[in-house]
């Protein structure tokens, strides 16, 4: 046959017969490209920002300064490296000024993420970036000038080295939340660290060496880096850098990904929407064209050709279109974005292209290929019902469509499964409920008033197809809902992590006696702090007798064993029991509770008996109990927790946490007056950086849901207009017949209407148990049930649907009744 | 030379079966303008649909012009059917995305017809649509729509022509017209002429006629 595919489809375009079709296949191309595009880009985006916690992209840590090769190998495969000396040394400035200072000695390309910041006097205007002090330089902490009685240009003196003082150091991007820089901040150049001669075989300090660079050159040399670590030299990433931040990226991550997964499934279901009504339209066509002499084969070819055709504009045009869509996002709120977000790549429109294909193959040619199989008797009669029944097999390819490119899409099968249970649930549900009530309704409306009576007919008069179209609807609707509830959940979960007064300074080494002067200055200062806690400082000897193992590493064997101990009455407020039970008030026994981690590391459960040492003396307890606790709550948090009266004989310090606003900062210069020995830790820039992620985050996933939520409309839309015509087709007769529009409209309404209730209902029942699966499963976190989402997903559905087809139909009432059916 | 044999036409309703044709024979000679008239539901379009193999009969054949089109299969039969068969519909049955000019190449096309565009033109200004040919069926009336269709029919110069109630969509005043342009490229051409209709005077412009009633021929002269 010579009729070309190109030519059939200019003349379908022309004929209008195509509009839905390509709409859909160009919106199934654009929502998962520019989605993919936009996530990776954020995902680069904000990895560099994490990174920024690290103040590099991968670390190596260990008590013992790692080997210089694997700098030069670092260098060698286009890293940039550096190297950071932490330890604890007391600084000295003339006769009188001594404190005990973390001192960090950094190279001179450190930071090599994030930047440094400084002021040029203490508690001054911040300065951002640059590098650290030159040899010979220090830059202390705003603290230690008043403590150390010294101003900018004095001199003070670490170990045997004297430095003149440049700056005041204020934050680096790597400070974290590591206890082990304690005590007020002295940056110094790590080309002075012989000089100082403090840091000596066996001294408590912590090297560290830095890398980053290209993601690729970095993953690389992370393997070579992998197989030369040693005992007591530990590879860090992003992850282990920031626990608390990696966990909030991890679930955005899921967040985005599940976004994208819903994204494809709703571009599935608008293409087989639109192809089956395409074929539905085109039936007739066919039937001429065999009236004609058209074989079935070259039919078949024909729209064949006319599908890959299809494909390819779709593609292409989807592609670009996901492109705009998400350098949109950029442009538009890219100030939102602090962070540059990072390439796309071409794996994006790999990804849109290889989705078109599947939805066509999968979703649009079952149809279409039934279509040479219509009768060319459809000529002379043209009530013949359509042969289009879909079959158990496009149900089947589409379903292992839809989990196979939600799973591609989303590498995680527990969200593939999560959104497939759901959509199962709201499936099978739908059919059965839709069938049922629509039959039911017959007996009500036989005795209501003419408006119901129509619509409830209309709705009969349709039954297995009002129960698909529920179907594609509530599938629709579920998929908002599901994002919907995951979004605001996780949204509360960041808020609720770091509320707005979270304790942003620690105070350490609180002696026994300053404990009540401590309580009384914050007291009046009226700042908001938890409770003091004690704090002893103790090791773990042996477990059930048997004593632990010597390592060779006396740094990582300290590491591994030394911990904080405290005492409790009542488990603390933000701790949660696991096993075992809490002791009695004034317990006299001898037992300790453990934090679920820490117990899992020694191999310990209930029952087992550990020995522990505190100075010089021994002692043994049960473990009664285990616990889990909150690590990003930025409150004082313990390992082992023991009853009163065990821990009493034992010397004590306490520490507690509080909350100051930035202009309460001056506070601290009187508190550190008023009790030199306490140390200070302020945490407030990092609670600030971890907010401004979390933010970021937040409007990640806001947009990502708008473009999802117009992916559903458009869903909803090629729903409605698949029944379109044969309500017109019916409306206009009504008004050849003489109904009033109120008639016609209302009937319209309320039909609509009751599909979008059961649609919602379906759909509230499927979501809520697709987030159940993905909160408990995929993001760990605690299922709430949402009573909000009822009303909004039923109401919603009711209104949203109805208002789109009395909108699709509106032209029944404005045009005249003939020309309606003429163009039908 | 169309020839029936014992044509019967069952369908399944209901748990038992509706029979449709009861068993037709006749024949139709070549060059020959017939129609076959009766009732609403006589089934005269059924006896149609399988004179022309556009279905397939409970019992009984079809033979055109020697081929036993009851043994083909549907792709042989849509060969066959685009090689020798015209078809005019009461519901002209144009495609709406296509042109006029589209709609009468279409089965050119499918053949393989070389020419295409320049037959269709002249077929279309034969029918006196020549300065129509870029209309869309929407924008024709009734009875334009009609002429494309004959216009399709006649352009692949089949020799039979079906026509199923060709004025049954038309007033009076245009059937007419319409009749008068079937029957003059009908002679024009040399075409066997089928003509279902329950308009009398139509009929009686045919050389013979058969009278279907409840699925029986009573009638043939």
């Amino acid at each position: 046959m010579s009729m070309t595919a190109t030519r059939m489809l200019a003349r379908d375009w022309r004929g209008g017969e195509l509009g839905v079709l390509v709409a859909a296949l160009v919106l199934a191309v654009a929502v998962v490209s520019g989605i993919s595009a936009f996530t990776t880009r954020l995902q680069t985006a904000l990895a560099q920002e994490s990174h920024r916690f690290l103040a590099a992209d991968r670390v190596v840590r260990s008590g013992r300064e790692a080997p210089a090769d694997w700098l030069q190998e670092a260098s060698r495969r286009g890293l940039g490296t550096a190297q950071v000396l932490t330890f604890p040394s007391m600084v000295y400035a003339g006769d009188e000024g001594m404190v005990l200072a973390s001192v960090k000695a950094v190279s001179d390309a450190y930071p090599l993420r994030g930047a440094l910041r400084y002021s040029e006097q203490p508690f001054g205007d911040l300065i951002t970036g640059g590098r650290g002090p030159e040899p010979g330089t220090v830059w202390l902490d705003s603290r230690l000038f008043p403590l150390l009685d010294v101003a900018i240009g004095d001199t003070v003196a670490v170990g045997e080295a004297a430095f003149r003082v440049v700056a005041a150091a204020r934050t680096e991007p790597d400070q974290g939340g590591s206890f082990l820089g304690l005590g007020p901040r002295v940056l110094m150049h790590y080309a002075d660290i012989a000089a100082t001669a403090v840091v000596q075989p066996g001294s408590r300090v912590e090297y560290r060496q830095l890398y980053a660079g290209e993601p690729a050159a970095v993953e690389s040399f992370e393997r070579w880096l992998q197989a030369q670590l040693g005992e007591g030299q530990r590879l860090l990433d992003v992850n282990e850098g920031q626990p608390g931040l990696g966990e909030a990226l991890q679930r955005a991550e899921s967040f985005l990904l599940l976004a994208g997964s819903l994204g494809v499934v709703l571009a599935g279901v608008a293409i087989a929407l639109a192809a089956r009504r395409f074929s539905e339209r085109h039936n007739d066509y066919v039937a001429i064209m065999k009236s004609l002499g058209a074989t079935s084969g070259s039919i078949t070819r024909l729209y064949g050709r006319s599908l890959f055709l299809l494909g390819l504009l779709a593609t292409l045009l989807g592609c670009s279109l996901g492109w705009a869509l998400q350098s949109a996002f950029f442009n538009l709120f890219g100030d939102q974005l602090p962070v540059a977000p990072g390439p796309a790549g071409i794996r994006p429109y790999g990804i849109g292209a290889a989705t078109a294909l599947v939805c066509l193959l999968c979703f649009a040619w079952p149809p279409l290929r039934r279509l040479s199989q219509a009768s060319p008797l459809r000529v002379l009669r043209r009530d013949m019902p359509q042969e289009q029944r879909r079959t158990l097999t496009d149900y089947a390819v589409g379903l292992a469509a839809v989990s196979g490119l939600m799973w591609w899409y989303s590498g995680d099968w527990k969200i593939t499964l999560a959104v497939l249970s759901g959509l199962a649930a709201t499936v099978f549900l739908g059919l059965g409920l839709a069938l049922t009530l629509l039959r039911g309704g017959r007996l009500v409306g036989m005795s209501a008033g003419s408006i119901w009576r129509l619509a409830l007919a209309g709705l009969q008069r349709r039954g297995t197809a009002n129960a698909l179209q529920v179907v594609i609807f509530a599938m629709a609707i579920m998929l908002l809902l599901v994002l919907l509830l995951v979004r605001t959940s996780l949204i509360d979960a960041w808020q609720t992590q770091l509320p707005e007064n979270t304790p942003n300074h620690f105070a350490l080494n609180i002696a026994p006696e300053d404990v009540q002067g401590v309580e009384q200055l914050l007291r009046s200062g009226d700042i908001p702090g938890a409770p003091l806690y004690p704090m002893i400082r103790g090791r773990i000897l042996s477990v059930n007798g048997v004593a632990l193992p010597q390592t060779d590493d006396p740094e990582e064997g300290r590491r591994q064993r030394e911990a904080n101990f405290t005492w409790a009455d009542t488990l603390p407020g933000d701790n949660r029991l696991l096993e075992g039970r809490w002791w009695a008030p004034r317990s006299d026994a001898a037992e300790v509770s453990l934090e679920v981690e820490f117990a899992e590391r020694f191999g310990v459960g209930l029952g087992d008996r550990i020995g522990f040492q505190v100075g010089s003396e021994p002692f043994e307890a049960t473990v009664t109990s285990i616990r889990e606790l909150d690590w990003q709550s930025f409150n004082p948090n313990f390992w082992l927790v023991f009853p009163p009266r065990l821990l009493a004989p034992y010397p004590a310090t306490f520490m507690t946490s509080f909350y100051l606003q930035p202009a309460q900062k001056p506070f601290l210069n009187g508190f550190i007056r008023q009790f030199p020995t306490v140390t200070v830790v302020e945490m407030d820039v990092v609670v600030a950086q971890v907010r401004g992620i979390v933010s970021q985050v937040s409007s990640a996933v806001e947009l990502v849901l708008a473009v999802i939520m117009a992916a559903g409309a458009l869903v909803l839309v090629a729903g409605v207009q698949a029944s379109v015509d044969a309500r017109m087709h019916e409306s206009s007769i009504l008004r050849a017949l003489g109904a009033r529009r109120r008639l016609v409209l209302g009937g319209l309404w309320i039909e609509f209407a009751a599909l979008g209730v059961f649609a919602g209902v379906l759909a509230t029942v499927g979501a809520e148990l697709s987030v159940y699966i993905l909160q408990a499963q995929v993001m760990g976190m605690a299922y709430a049930p949402s009573p909000w989402v009822w009303p909004v997903g039923i109401g919603g559905g009711a209104l949203l649907i109805a208002g789109l087809g009395v909108f699709s139909c509106r032209k029944v009432v404005s045009s005249p009744p003939l020309a309606v059916l003429r163009e039908l | 030379m169309i020839k029936a044999e014992n044509l019967q036409k069952r369908v399944p309703m209901a748990g038992s079966e509706l029979e449709i044709l009861k068993g037709i024979t006749l024949e139709i000679k070549s060059g020959e303008s017939v129609a076959i008239i009766g009732a609403s539901g006589s089934g005269k379009s059924t006896l149609l649909g399988l004179l022309a193999g556009l279905d397939e009969a409970s019992a009984g054949r079809v033979v055109i012009d020697g081929t036993d089109i009851s043994a083909l299969d549907e792709d042989e039969r849509a060969l066959f059917r685009g090689q020798h068969v015209g078809f005019v519909f009461q519901s002209f049955q144009l495609l709406p995305a296509l042109t006029a000019l589209e709609n009468v190449m279409l089965p050119l096309e499918l053949q393989g017809q070389g020419k295409a565009l320049t037959l269709a033109q002249t077929f279309l200004e034969r029918v006196g649509l020549g300065e129509r040919i870029q209309h869309y069926p929407r924008q024709m009336s009734g009875g334009e729509q009609q002429r494309v269709a004959i216009a399709r029919a006649f352009a692949n110069t089949p020799s039979i022509l079906f026509a199923d109630e060709p004025t049954g969509n038309l007033d009076t005043a245009t059937g007419s017209h319409i009749i008068d342009l079937l029957f003059e490229l009908n002679r024009e051409q040399n075409t066997t002429l089928v003509l279902v209709t329950h308009d009398l005077s139509l009929a009686e412009r045919c050389q013979h006629r058969f009278r279907l009633e409840a699925g029986a021929l009573i009638d043939g002269d």
